[in-house]
């Protein structure tokens, strides 16, 4: 694995707009020059099935498209059952964020990673006031956390892929995203 | 070559190289995870004047298809290992009447419905003979998101200078992964299409099956005043059915020998640090990439390893492989599947002990899997 590569990984559950989230992410990283990849799994249950997406950035050619378990520098969950199929894909010592209302990590978890709860369902639905924001929300906290990408880059890549009436709600779950996940960091 | 760069999924690459390289018309049903190919060329097709029909099964989509080829046509279809089971009459049928058409298969977990939504690379044989009957399969794979488009863009080409279908392989991973492509432009591919043959004489001296022993038939489109006929059954000159010996021998013959005797115009294939290898791996499609990654790694620890992966997978690249496979001792065959083309390195190497490494629970193969076989073996 090359130095440069940043490895991340989103795991909720069919729906929850994940996937955007992940496409976000490669496009903004090519955009200023890199190199992103995104692959997903998910089952045949489309809707309430455990899902993975896993991002790749980096500075060299990317070759396999998976992030190799073991190697993931930050996971985020909204969903126990993919919190627990998938963490042991996340480095030790690497960043967890959770959802605490829907993700429970156990004290052996929190020894070996470095936990990070953020109600980011609420935040979507309560104080940005659209659910369907979660995944912007996630995208800043995962970029605050991992300072991946420019910032301007990022929110520019994200306006460009949703509606131009959504915009300004997308800005908002963005700068919400960042201040919890600061407020995280400093805890 | 004029190219651009692309952010994009190799599903909805290979729809855009299908409508850049001249297809007017898609006939399929969606299935996982194919269904893109289709949702994306649904939506480009009829702002440029082509046609998009979601049929009532994959049998339907292939029927409608072949119809449009015989109108002259550069026509698609898409779906994947289950629709291909039911498409396979079909492509018999297009295999023995030489109407040129598209077939993308995305790849996923069988035998029967098996794993819809997961990887595998479990159709490389069904490729080979999707039906009963002999001709040669012309099967191209493509082993990352900008082959999605040039390899559906060379089989348009090969299906009207063959006459025949073609198949192109996408598996799960390389059809639904998304990233930077960086491909020709539409312009240079539309300057690279090289039409189907037609006859231009009188009508009455036009005879589409009369051909050189290793040349495809001479399809002009239907609805032009060339009259002909087409069946499955063996034919004459004008396309109806006979039982005389020799014609029949020499249509089946020339169903073959149409590929065999151009198999230098098929080839193609891709050589990855392969200079000094002393370990030959070879994979194609998405493992591919899982094969250069452990490459990168095994080299940083000093094991000489190599790739040689297989564009064109039918016909094989057989000469090549048996050249590298004469040098080099350690041969591994990556796959995900139970060594459905090890079984064709066994053959073109003429070597029994050719190792493999297989995969069939719908999972990816990881780098580090593939570099662990490395050390046990050699």
């Amino acid at each position: 694995m090359s130095d440069s590569k940043v490895l991340m990984r989103f795991t909720g559950v069919g729906g929850q707009g994940v996937l955007l989230a992940g496409e976000i992410f490669a496009a903004a990283k090519i955009k200023t020059g890199g190199q992103g990849l995104k692959t997903a799994t998910y089952t045949s249950q489309v809707r309430g099935g455990p899902t993975v997406v896993d991002i790749q950035l980096d500075d060299e050619e990317i070759y396999y498209p998976y992030a190799v378990d073991g190697d993931v520098d930050f996971m985020l969950s909204v969903a126990q059952m993919s919190y627990v199929l998938f963490k042991d894909g996340v480095k030790p010592g690497g960043t967890i964020v959770v959802d605490p209302n829907l993700v429970h990590p156990t004290d052996e978890d929190r020894k070996k990673w470095n936990i990070h709860e953020i109600p980011i369902i609420t935040i979507a639905k309560e104080e940005v006031g659209n659910v369907i924001t979660q995944s912007v929300v996630a995208l800043a906290i995962a970029n605050t956390m991992m300072d991946a990408i420019d910032k301007t880059a990022l929110v520019d890549t994200m306006l460009s892929k949703v509606p131009a009436k959504v915009h300004e709600v997308n800005k908002k779950a963005y700068e919400l995203g960042e201040k919890y996940a600061k407020e995280a960091m400093t805890k | 070559m004029s190219i651009r760069e692309v952010i994009s999924t190799g599903n909805e690459l290979a729809a855009i190289a299908a409508v850049d390289a001249g297809c007017r018309f898609f006939g399929g049903y969606p299935l996982t995870p194919s269904s893109e190919v289709m949702h994306v060329i649904s939506d480009l097709l009829p702002k440029i004047g082509g046609t998009a029909i979601q049929m009532e099964d994959e049998i339907a989509g292939i029927c409608c298809v072949i119809g449009a080829a015989m109108a002259g046509d550069r026509a698609l279809t898409a779906t994947s290992g289950p629709g291909v089971s039911l498409k396979a009459e079909n492509l018999g049928l297009a295999q023995m009447t030489e109407v040129p058409l598209v077939l993308v298969n995305v790849m996923r977990g069988g035998p029967s419905t098996g794993l819809p939504t997961r990887v595998s690379q479990g159709d490389v044989l069904q490729a080979k003979n999707p039906s009963h009957g002999d001709y040669k399969s012309i099967t191209l794979c493509a082993g990352s998101l900008a082959e999605c488009y040039t390899e559906t863009v060379r089989a348009f080409n090969l299906a009207d200078r063959f006459m025949q279908p073609v198949i192109v392989l996408l598996d799960e991973t390389i059809g639904h992964m998304h990233g930077k492509a960086v491909i020709p432009t539409a312009e240079a591919v539309k300057e690279g299409i090289v039409p189907r043959k037609k006859f231009d004489g009188p009508a009455d001296e036009y005879f589409p099956y009369e051909c050189e022993a290793d040349e495809p038939a001479v399809l002009n489109p239907m609805f032009e005043g060339y009259r002909y006929h087409f069946t499955g059954l063996h034919h004459d000159k004008n396309g109806f059915p006979t039982e005389e010996i020799e014609t029949c021998r020499k249509l089946i013959q020339r169903l073959e020998d149409k590929v065999a005797m151009h198999e230098d115009e098929l080839e193609s294939y891709e050589e990855f640090m392969m200079d000094d290898a002393d370990v030959m791996i070879v994979a194609y499609g998405s493992v591919s990439l899982a094969a250069k990654e452990t490459i990168r790694n095994l080299r940083a620890e000093g094991i000489k390893a190599g790739l040689f992966r297989p564009i064109t997978l039918w016909p094989s690249p057989a000469t090549k492989m048996k050249e590298y496979a004469d040098k080099i001792k350690n041969v591994l065959v990556v796959e995900l599947n139970i060594g459905q083309y090890h079984s064709e390195v066994q053959r073109a190497t003429a070597r029994l002990d050719i190792d493999g490494l297989f995969k069939v629970n719908g999972r990816a193969i990881s780098p580090n899997e593939i570099a662990a076989k490395v050390k046990e073996l050699y």
